[in-house]
């Protein structure tokens, strides 16, 4: 709105008001909500599913509501289950201390991390089928083709049966611990980094050493991204479906079953909706304890994750270590490096032979070499597979950023009111870690009845949906830790959103390389997702592979072929953008 | 590198385009034929060699392999509703038949041959016709292991206990057993029951309600089968080995690492056997054993049965007119393991012998009988129970077989109530 008179012209403009926060109820304009408008609806993909999951355990067969569909946990598979269940997040945690002392050591040691950063990142980069794969070749039961076996008999004369009962144990939890302990390492190191010299000089100052210095310093500090780190494992654990499945021969699943696996056996067998409800219900009670513990332990932090945006001048950090340390750090990291690298050398080295010679010798065989094996896994509609993976996780990533990144401005600089800034964050976390089987059975009905059933677009959209909260709350933590300066500057300039935008662009790209790149390797290496609600029909190439591995070890060769071409993509992916998505991780540590 | 990084993202969008203009179906928008099949790599091949020979159709066709879950394919919680299904258990057709379209006029007459009409056939009208069979009372040897020994195949069950009992006193483990897949063990007791008692095992098959516990002729075929399975030496690498290890490895443990002498395995083991074959000219065939003399040698027969779930389309239904046209599984049959109903020429001289036995007038033919047995024959009804039994009895002598047979029809009562 303007004035003119006699050639003046006066116009009202209006600014943001910027600098300290004064008293009085502030202007709460509606607009910024319409950022978070296409993450509700998105969300809604799960939000309504997991409510019909809920009502379905509270209603009796008859109707009525009750607790009486929980009675299904005095079953004793469903109660071996849940035992199983809790022991997984006993190996998670296991895994979190296991993984802190590597960084410890890796950190103390400079050197270390020159092949160690690589060898652990392979393994996180594939999927679990493919570690679960490939642990199960190592521990063939076979002198001539698994490794273990043959090391073993030539040493002391015969060998375990390390697939059979009780020690499958063994192969799985070892195939967990390859797969995860590189990130552990990683974002303990990265947040090891972090810590300022001047504080450990100073506490270093003051004689703290040893575990005193530990408890005083490192532990408090890296409190966040403990919460992270063990969060993210003790969801993996709970989750853990597809390892069991590829891993542990038909005989021994009874005894390996786990609660998401329980579920779907249930759901499969034709089960009372109402029981297989609440097992979910269950699982995902479970799940939400432990990630409502991981979110309080974040909240409890005496001091902020470091940021440094910019970086630091490299003559100002720490003095070089001694010669010595450094020879010792090289060498022990080119050892453990060489044994974190082995199975996937095992992996490819058993692609690279016949399907024949794989199924009857192992990786070492020096005959049948050659891409015969390649040649029968791009006959079992390997490529066709590979073009829908492509396609699922692309859509699915754009649409994530798409949706995620207005969203978490939102959250972080959009001026919701504080109470329901914690409600939305909390519904994230939640929603983070609500297990899949919480809305496969309601969302794989709907779309089948929306006659959306094998649509690989439906399919993604629901990766989206699945991956937005994490998304949301990294990118929040991320924006919300920009210097307030920089972001009331972007504010006061003319074009202030695209401004926000850019500053955000260019600082907090970390944080948005890693959900990209993340949300990509997690929805190309998803087996659960795909499997539980598009059915073995939308032909992902997990699902590829885990149609070969049905007869394990005569068609291993294709499997590992299967296997290797799947993980390139992934691989290249993380170990490319490995140091962002860590920043980027690290960053988001801050609830 | 920020180049690389380019080129790397650049190269993924031309893959994403091309994928997107070269088969439109990666979207999963156009209306193709959809065949659910329980068939994985080297019987999927086979099968994909099947469909390309039968030249240019009017629509595109999907695969999708279902595996074990095959049964959901016309569950009332299908997201992915084929229009084609081959049922690798025909036993279902009865149950679902309000789901299923009954099969074209002038092709019904193919679903009412001989014992598949028991299953295939519901109140005069065909449901499904059978596209593959199984012969699942086969056992694969090597013929020089027991020409060495002096020892020939048994043409009786107790001349195969000597048998067993001579090849493990001369240091060779006569049997390896895939107890890894429940269907093996499941197999052999079937192949037990049906030889000592056919009409316990046809009024198991066709029970509403089956409840084997009771039938004093199911506890003695236990008692028969654990005679075998607990003979000290019999079992290659002993039941711990035995419960990791699947048909093919089973099949690989007699003819590659020739570690044991024979393997119970059906005829579409063909492949595996000829691939992993040491020594492609030492492999046998011989058919289950008659239980008692002058009893009829059981054959278990198994197979694929082509199914149209409802509402199907004329797409479909030409599909199935062209898959039963009899030429159109000849490239399965030359890549070997597949057996079709009817049919006795074309095969490999193993798979003629066993052919010629599915159609021998006086055969004692029977359906696998876990298919029928509902709840009670899947994952936690008989496979677990035959599980425990192998666990408890293997290795250990005849002795502990008793009990474990109690213990064994036990476990099953519960899983009947």
């Amino acid at each position: 709105m303007g004035l003119q008179s006699n050639g003046l012209s006066l116009e009202i403009v209006g600014r943001e008001i910027s600098g300290r926060p004064v008293p009085g109820k502030p202007r709460r304009p509606a607009g910024p909500y319409l950022l978070g408008l296409p993450a509700l609806l998105l969300s809604c993909l799960l939000l309504i599913p997991i409510g019909v999951t809920v009502v379905a355990a509270f209603t009796r067969p008859d109707g009525s509501f009750g607790l009486g569909n929980f009675a299904v946990m005095g079953d004793p598979g469903a109660l071996r289950a849940v035992g199983n269940s809790l022991a997984w997040i006993a190996v998670a945690l296991g895994l979190v201390v296991v993984g802190f002392l590597l960084a410890l050591v890796s950190y103390r040691l400079p050197g270390l991390s020159t092949f160690l950063q690589p060898a652990l990142v392979i393994p996180f980069a594939v999927s679990v089928l493919v570690s679960g794969v490939t642990f199960r070749l190592i521990f063939d039961a076979t002198p001539e083709r698994g490794t273990v076996t043959a090391v073993w008999t030539s040493l002391f004369g015969s060998s375990p049966v390390w697939l059979g009962p009780g020690l499958f144990w063994l192969v799985l939890v070892s195939a967990f611990g390859w797969t995860w302990l590189g990130y552990v390492v990683s974002l303990f190191r990265a947040g090891l980094d972090a810590i300022p010299d001047d504080v450990s000089r100073t506490v270093a100052a003051e004689g703290v050493t040893g575990w005193r210095r530990l408890l005083a310093l490192e532990l408090p500090l890296l409190r966040p991204i403990t919460g992270v780190v063990t969060l993210t494992l003790v969801i993996a654990a709970v989750r853990v479906f597809d390892l069991v499945l590829i891993v542990v021969p038909g005989p021994m699943q009874r005894d390996a079953d786990v609660l998401g696996l329980n579920w779907w056996r249930a759901a499969d067998t034709g089960e009372p909706a109402g029981r297989t409800a609440a097992l979910g219900v269950v699982l995902f009670a479970i799940v939400a304890a432990v990630a409502v513990i991981g979110v309080r332990g974040l909240r409890r932090r005496r001091w902020a994750m470091p940021v440094s945006v910019v970086r630091a001048d490299p003559a100002l950090t720490r003095s070089k270590p001694s010669r010595r340390a450094r020879r010792i750090g090289w060498t022990v990291g080119f050892a453990v490096s060489l044994i974190w690298i082995l199975p996937a050398v095992v992996l490819v080295a058993t692609a690279l032979h016949s399907p024949r010679e794989a199924g009857l010798r192992g990786w070492w065989s020096l005959d049948g070499l050659g891409f015969e094996s390649f040649a029968a896994a791009a006959n079992a509609g390997l490529l066709r597979a590979l073009l829908s993976t492509v396609l699922i996780s692309s859509v699915a990533t754009l649409v994530l950023l798409v949706i995620a990144v207005p969203t978490a401005y939102l959250v972080a600089w959009g001026g919701l009111p504080h109470w329901l800034g914690r409600v939305v964050t909390s519904a994230f976390v939640v929603l983070a870690v609500t297990p899949v089987q919480m809305y496969a059975a309601p969302l794989r009905d709907a779309i089948g009845s929306a006659g959306l059933a094998g649509s690989r677009v439906a399919l993604a959209l629901v990766h989206a949906a699945a991956g937005l909260p994490f998304a949301v709350l990294l990118l929040r933590s991320a924006f919300a830790s920009a210097p307030p300066a920089l972001v009331a500057e972007a504010l006061q300039g003319p074009a202030r959103q695209s401004a926000v935008l850019a500053t955000v662009q260019r600082t907090y790209r970390p944080a948005l390389v890693a959900v990209a790149v993340l949300e990509f390797a997690l929805v190309w290496n998803d087996f659960i997702v795909g499997f539980l609600i598009s059915g073995p029909g939308t032909t992902p190439l997990s699902l590829v592979l885990w149609g070969e591995a049905r007869q394990f070890s005569s068609s291993s060769g294709t499997v590992a072929a299967a296997a290797v071409v799947a993980s390139v993509v992934p691989a290249v992916l993380l170990l490319s953008f490995w140091p962002t998505v860590v920043r980027g991780l690290t960053v988001g540590s801050k609830p | 590198m920020p180049t690389s990084r380019r080129a790397f993202l650049g190269a993924s969008a031309a893959v994403l385009a091309a994928g997107c203009s070269g088969t439109p179906d990666v979207l999963g928008l156009r209306r193709s034929v959809r065949i659910a099949v329980s068939w994985s790599s080297e019987e999927l091949r086979a099968f994909h060699s099947v469909l390309n020979g039968l030249g240019r159709l009017d629509y595109p066709v999907e695969v999708v392999p279902l595996g074990d879950d095959i049964s959901t394919a016309f569950g009332p919680r299908n997201a992915h509703r084929p229009d084609l299904v081959m049922l690798p258990q025909p036993g279902l057709v009865p149950e679902h038949k309000k789901d299923l379209e009954s099969m074209p006029d002038d092709l019904a007459d193919r679903g009412r041959a001989r014992l598949w009409d028991e299953l295939l056939v519901v109140d005069g009208t065909t449901y499904g016709l059978p596209f593959k069979t199984a012969h699942k009372s086969a056992v694969w040897y090597r013929p020089s292991v027991l020409d060495k020994a002096g020892l020939k195949p048994p043409t009786l069950w107790s001349e195969w206990l000597e048998v067993n009992r001579s090849l493990s006193f001369s240091g060779i483990r006569p049997l390896a057993l895939g107890a890894g897949d429940g269907w093996v063990l499941t197999d052999f007791l079937e192949n037990v029951l049906l030889g000592s008692s056919p009409p316990t095992y046809q009024a198991l098959a066709a029970a509403a309600h089956p409840r084997p516990s009771e039938h004093p002729q199911f506890a003695a075929a236990l008692r028969l089968l654990g005679t075998m399975w607990s003979a000290p030496g019999t079992l290659a690498g002993g039941v711990k080995r035995s419960l990791v290890q699947q048909f093919p490895d089973a099949i690989v443990e007699v003819f590659g690492h020739r570690r044991a002498a024979m393997v119970l395995a059906p005829d579409f083991a063909e492949p595996v056997v000829r691939s992993f074959a040491a020594d492609p000219d030492d492999i046998g065939i011989f058919t289950f054993p008659p239980i008692s003399p002058g009893g009829a040698a059981p054959v278990v027969v198994g197979g694929d049965v082509m199914v149209l779930p409802k509402p199907t389309t004329d797409d479909a239904r030409d599909l199935v007119r062209r898959l039963a046209a009899p030429a159109a599984v000849d490239p399965w049959i030359t890549a070997g393991g597949f057996l079709a109903d009817g049919r006795v020429t074309g095969y490999s001289p193993e798979l003629t012998r066993l052919a010629k036995q599915l159609v021998a007038p006086g055969a004692s033919l029977q359906f696998d009988l876990s298919d029928r047995l509902g709840r009670l024959g899947a994952m936690n009804g008989l496979w677990h129970v035959l599980t425990d039994f192998l666990e408890r009895i293997g290795n250990r002598g005849s002795d502990v077989v008793p009990d474990a047979v109690e213990i064994a029809l036990a476990d099953l009562k519960k899983v009947e109530s």
